[in-house]
């Protein structure tokens, strides 16, 4: 087990971090790589080159406090190097230690299967997915995995032993050529899967009525699970930049739809926007952690939302890099 | 160039949807994929905007296409000038017919009918024929043709403008139909003056009110070529009650008997009140007789006797919008006193005897009061009896001494009854025609004789010419004398039996006449008395007996009133006629008829001793006022001129049958649809070549 992680909380948008994007790899750039375990490696490790170049550096919150031995603590936490130093017994306190188990819920219907850009949302929420994998596997935390369409689809049981992460990149690698989106029926059955309190990442285009499933992750969050939202949506599904008016074509459904984008496109935001502040609300009333992702933004950042939203719930996990 | 359709240029606008399927921007049959349609909405096509209208020329196409059909539609053809030369000016004969009844002067209507006289004029050319008339009861010219013809062509129309001015309505009745044909007639008189070229046109400005008389138009025979324009005239009130006349009051009403005349009142069926008055003397009277009269109906009142003191000579109707015919004059005279001698010695009670029922038939009326006075053989007539005597009757041979009396009686106008009781009166009808060898048998005894052959011309049986009265057969004869009649020259045949045997004769002496009846009216003879024929026969013989004979007391506007019984028995001066508006009227020596009855009032004879005084009214028909539909003179088969409307519909009608004669020549369409054909192959062939030529650049650029 890892012992913790390193000045992480300086990061958070309150600390006044500056986070430089143009030292991230481009989404775009990192997608063309073939092999999924690498485009996560790729990201942790930028990530973690990030955080090196923060301004913060050298501030450490690596354990939760010093204080002076008294007779009944435990020896085994005294700090000797201190001793060394200033000659006082000081015991090291460390937060408690927990083992995290993270599911990671990825989406893989059909309309994941929609890119305007070189990507489609199910590569990227497949990387987003892997480099969750690769950071917590580096931290040692059990990692778990559920793809669903309209129902589940693939389950790897949350753990932590050599070998795992990469099965788990071999299912995600999995093309999803899933079917309709439809969150009420994976979301009910993964509060069946997952038993014990875990944290869930859902990645998802949630692209299906709210009113669908919104009973279903309130019962996921009722259950005691952490769950964080990452809401992958492809840039032409946030600007509608159509300038033709042409046949739309459902991917999920198979419906076609003539529309002309200068006459829909003022509509079509207007209920996007709607649909995603619903999202968005819902999330906040239920104290689930959510970032809404561009599929050309990078994945780095995710990771920053990711841990964000962790300590946000001050459950950061201490983690040792080893 | 010109249109027979020109409505189908509209079709032209067509022009519009080629344009608009040009701006409309092709839906694009491209798919693209897309992860959701649960935000989006069916769009309509979109129009383009215009400058990127693509593919100009076949749009030119098109719409080119699009515009010759409709032009093609239209039928145009080219308008050539009319060869044929104007028609010479054509000369018109115009005969302007203004009714001048009492009708017009109701409000609004004389101004009206004047202006539309003026119209007329002012349409009329210095070359045409003009005549200006009015009507009432007869015609009465006032610019006829001869005078217009006979004025220099500059004064023509400004001095028929100023006669026209001058005229006024007056107070006839109004006889339209013989008004129309006596005017129709006139151009008849024009063409005899050689003026016989031109179109006539006879205009007619009246009211039209229902009492206008259209008898005389029934059949008549209209000249060829006339037309009738009608101009109606309209009053500006609706409202029109008449009064007439339907019994005389009492001369001297007694205290049991205080009634006044029996008056009726009738409102025109367009009238928008229906409550009158009726005063004595003015409209000013105190006491007031309420009538109810509904629109278009007539209501028969009596009124009562006018209180003392007040004027009795006239009842005023108040409550309707025009007064023109709302006095009734009425004039108040005692029965006429008419004498009637019996020669013959019956007596008065005796009911087998035909003097007993003369009695009966004689009674006296609320106009005559007929003294019968019976002269037996010992009491003979004098010669001033006899002359006072309007009717002799005898039933008996007449003795000897009467022959003569009674012969100049006859010659100087009188009339004679003789029914023959007996065969012997037969030579009494010798001696008095002056004829021997006058015998009668009595005729055989058969059954009963009737009446078969009747002379209804006669005045004595014209009553009964109608098929309802006409009916004899129920008079039995029993008994009748054989009168041979051969030898009396100028006897009339008034009746005759169904044996032929003479039952009635009229045999002239000298300026009278003796009426012979070959049988009785008393029981044992006929059964004549007890006939309803009876009394009507004897009134009738008694008014065309001799003495004088009174004026009826009522009269209406432009009835001539006949005063021969007045000259008669005066003192053979010049009657002079006290007209209501005080002017007096003299007639010229042996004038017996005063004809200037052309005002409504009371008129005075102040010649003779006592004044003879008599009503005159206007014509109750000029009360019915609503105006006779156009359609009543179509049905009389009047030639109608048609009206503006009509006539430009007709020359419309014309012009558009040369107009589809001219385009069916042309047939311009032919060529335009063929055209319209043609650039549609073009369109087809071009719009394929440029499909294939963008195709095949997708080609080369894939």
């Amino acid at each position: 087990m890892s012992s913790g992680t390193k000045g992480l909380a300086a990061h958070s948008p309150g600390g006044g971090g500056v986070l430089d994007q143009s030292s991230f790899i481009d989404a775009q750039s990192l997608m063309a790589i073939k092999n999924l375990e690498l485009r996560a490696r790729l990201v942790v490790e930028g990530f973690w080159h990030g955080l090196h170049r923060s301004p913060f550096h050298g501030f450490s919150v690596e354990f939760s406090e010093y204080r002076q031995y008294t007779p009944g603590d435990d020896p085994r936490y005294l700090d000797w190097r201190l001793y060394a130093r200033s000659d006082r017994y000081y015991v090291k306190k460390f937060e408690d230690e927990t083992n995290l188990r993270c599911h990671l819920l990825v989406d893989q219907s059909r309309s994941m299967a929609y890119g305007s850009i070189a990507h489609t949302k199910a590569a990227y929420a497949s990387t987003l997915a892997a480099t969750l994998a690769y950071f917590l596997n580096l931290q040692g935390d059990a990692i778990g995995l559920l793809t669903f369409d309209e129902t589940l689809r693939a389950y790897l049981p949350a753990r932590h032993r050599p070998g795992h992460l990469r099965h788990l990149m071999l299912k995600l690698e999995q093309s999803a050529a899933g079917s309709l989106t439809n969150l009420a029926e994976p979301l009910q059955r993964i509060a069946q899967t997952v038993k014990r309190r875990a944290l869930l990442v859902l990645i998802s285009d949630l692209l299906s009525p709210i009113e669908n499933w919104q009973k279903h992750l309130t019962a996921l969050t009722a259950c005691g699970h952490e769950v964080l939202l990452f809401h992958i949506l492809d840039p032409a599904e946030l600007n509608f930049a159509f300038d033709r008016a042409v046949m739309f074509h459902d991917v999920e459904s198979g419906k076609r739809l003539f529309v002309d984008p200068v006459v829909a496109r003022k509509d079509y935001l207007r209920k996007m926007e709607a649909h995603n502040d619903s999202v968005q609300s819902l999330c906040q009333g239920l104290g689930i952690g959510y970032s809404r992702f561009a599929t050309d933004r990078p994945l780095e950042l995710a990771l920053f939302d990711f841990l964000r939203a962790r300590m946000r719930r001050g459950k950061l996990v201490k983690r040792r890099l080893s | 160039m010109s249109f027979l359709a020109p409505l189908f240029l509209l079709g032209g606008l067509a022009i519009g949807l080629p344009i608009l399927l040009h701006l409309i921007r092709r839906s694009s049959k491209e798919q693209i994929p897309f992860s959701s349609l649960m935000f989006l909405a069916p769009s309509l096509p979109r129009v383009a905007k215009r400058s990127k209208l693509e593919h100009i020329l076949l749009l030119l196409l098109r719409c080119l296409v699009v515009c010759l059909l409709a032009f093609a539609f239209a039928r145009p053809f080219i308008q050539r000038a009319t060869t044929a030369p104007l028609a010479a000016e054509t000369l018109h004969k115009i005969v302007i017919l203004i009714d001048a009844s009492a009708s017009m002067r109701r409000d609004g209507i004389w101004p009206a009918a004047l202006a539309k006289a003026q119209g007329v004029l002012k349409s009329v050319a210095p070359n045409d024929k003009v005549a200006l008339y009015t009507f009432d009861r007869q015609i009465h010219a006032i610019v006829p043709f001869g005078q217009w013809s006979q004025l220099p062509a500059s004064e023509r129309i400004p001095f028929t403008q100023s006669r026209l001015s001058e005229l006024k309505p007056g107070w006839s009745g109004t006889q339209l139909g013989s008004a129309l044909t006596s005017a129709a007639e006139t151009f008849a008189e024009a063409d005899e003056q050689g003026q016989n070229q031109g179109s006539r046109r006879l205009v007619l400005i009246s009211d039209l009110e229902e009492g206008d008389r259209l008898d005389g138009l029934q059949g008549y025979d209209w000249p060829h070529g006339l037309e009738v324009q009608i101009e109606p005239v309209q009053a500006k009130h609706p409202t029109n009650a008449g009064l007439r006349s339907i019994s005389e009051p009492e001369a001297t009403p007694t205290a049991e008997k205080d009634v006044g005349p029996r008056v009726s009142v009738s409102n025109s069926s367009t009238a928008r009140r229906e409550q009158f008055q009726l005063k004595w003397g003015s409209i000013a009277a105190a006491t007031a007789l309420e009538v109810y009269v509904p629109p278009g109906q007539t209501r028969t009142v009596r009124v009562p006797a006018p209180p003392a003191g007040t004027i009795r000579d006239r009842l005023v109707l108040v409550g309707d919008d025009d007064d023109f015919d709302n006095t009734l004059f009425l004039v108040q005279r005692d029965p006429e006193q008419v004498r009637v001698l019996f020669l013959g010695a019956e007596a008065a009670k005796d009911t087998t005897q035909p003097l007993y029922y003369l009695g009966h038939a004689f009674q006296q009326t609320r106009q005559q009061a007929i003294k019968l006075e019976v002269h037996a053989s010992t009491t003979p007539p004098t010669d001033k009896d006899l002359a006072a005597a309007r009717l002799l009757v005898a039933t008996d041979p007449l003795p000897d001494n009467l022959i003569e009396p009674i012969r100049g009686n006859l010659a100087a106008g009188g009339t004679l009854l003789l029914a023959m009781k007996s065969p012997d009166s037969a030579v009494t009808i010798g001696r008095l025609a002056g004829v021997t060898g006058i015998s009668a048998t009595e005729a055989a005894a058969t059954n009963y004789a009737m009446l078969a052959r009747i002379d209804f011309t006669h005045p004595l049986f014209a009553p009964f010419a109608d098929p309802r009265y006409s009916d004899f057969t129920k008079i039995h004869f029993w008994k009748h004398r054989h009168l041979e009649t051969g030898s009396l020259t100028g006897m009339r045949t008034l009746a005759a039996f169904d044996n032929g045997d003479l039952a009635l004769g009229e045999l002239p002496i000298g300026k009278g006449r003796l009426l012979i009846l070959t049988s009785g009216w008393h029981p044992s003879d006929s059964q004549l008395a007890l006939s309803s024929k009876f009394v009507p026969i004897l009134y009738a013989m008694l008014e065309s007996g001799s003495g004088s004979h009174p004026p009826l007391a009522q009269f209406q506007v432009g009835d001539p009133v006949g005063l021969a019984g007045v000259a008669a028995s005066g003192s053979g001066q010049p009657l002079t006629v006290l007209k209501p508006d005080a002017t007096r009227v003299v007639l010229t020596a042996g004038e017996t008829s005063f004809a200037q009855t052309d005002l409504p009032g009371i008129y005075e004879v102040v010649s003779t001793q006592p004044a003879l005084r008599f009503a005159v009214n206007v014509d109750p028909a000029e009360s019915r006022t609503t105006p006779v539909p156009i359609e009543e003179f179509e049905r009389l088969k009047v030639p109608l001129k048609a009206s503006l409307v009509e006539v430009s519909r007709q020359a419309e009608h014309s012009r558009h049958i040369q107009n589809s004669e001219l385009e069916n020549r042309q047939k311009l369409w032919r060529t335009l649809t063929l055209a319209a054909l043609l650039i549609l192959l073009i369109e087809t062939w071009l719009a394929g070549w440029m499909a294939r030529r963008a195709s095949f650049q997708l080609e080369g650029a894939s």
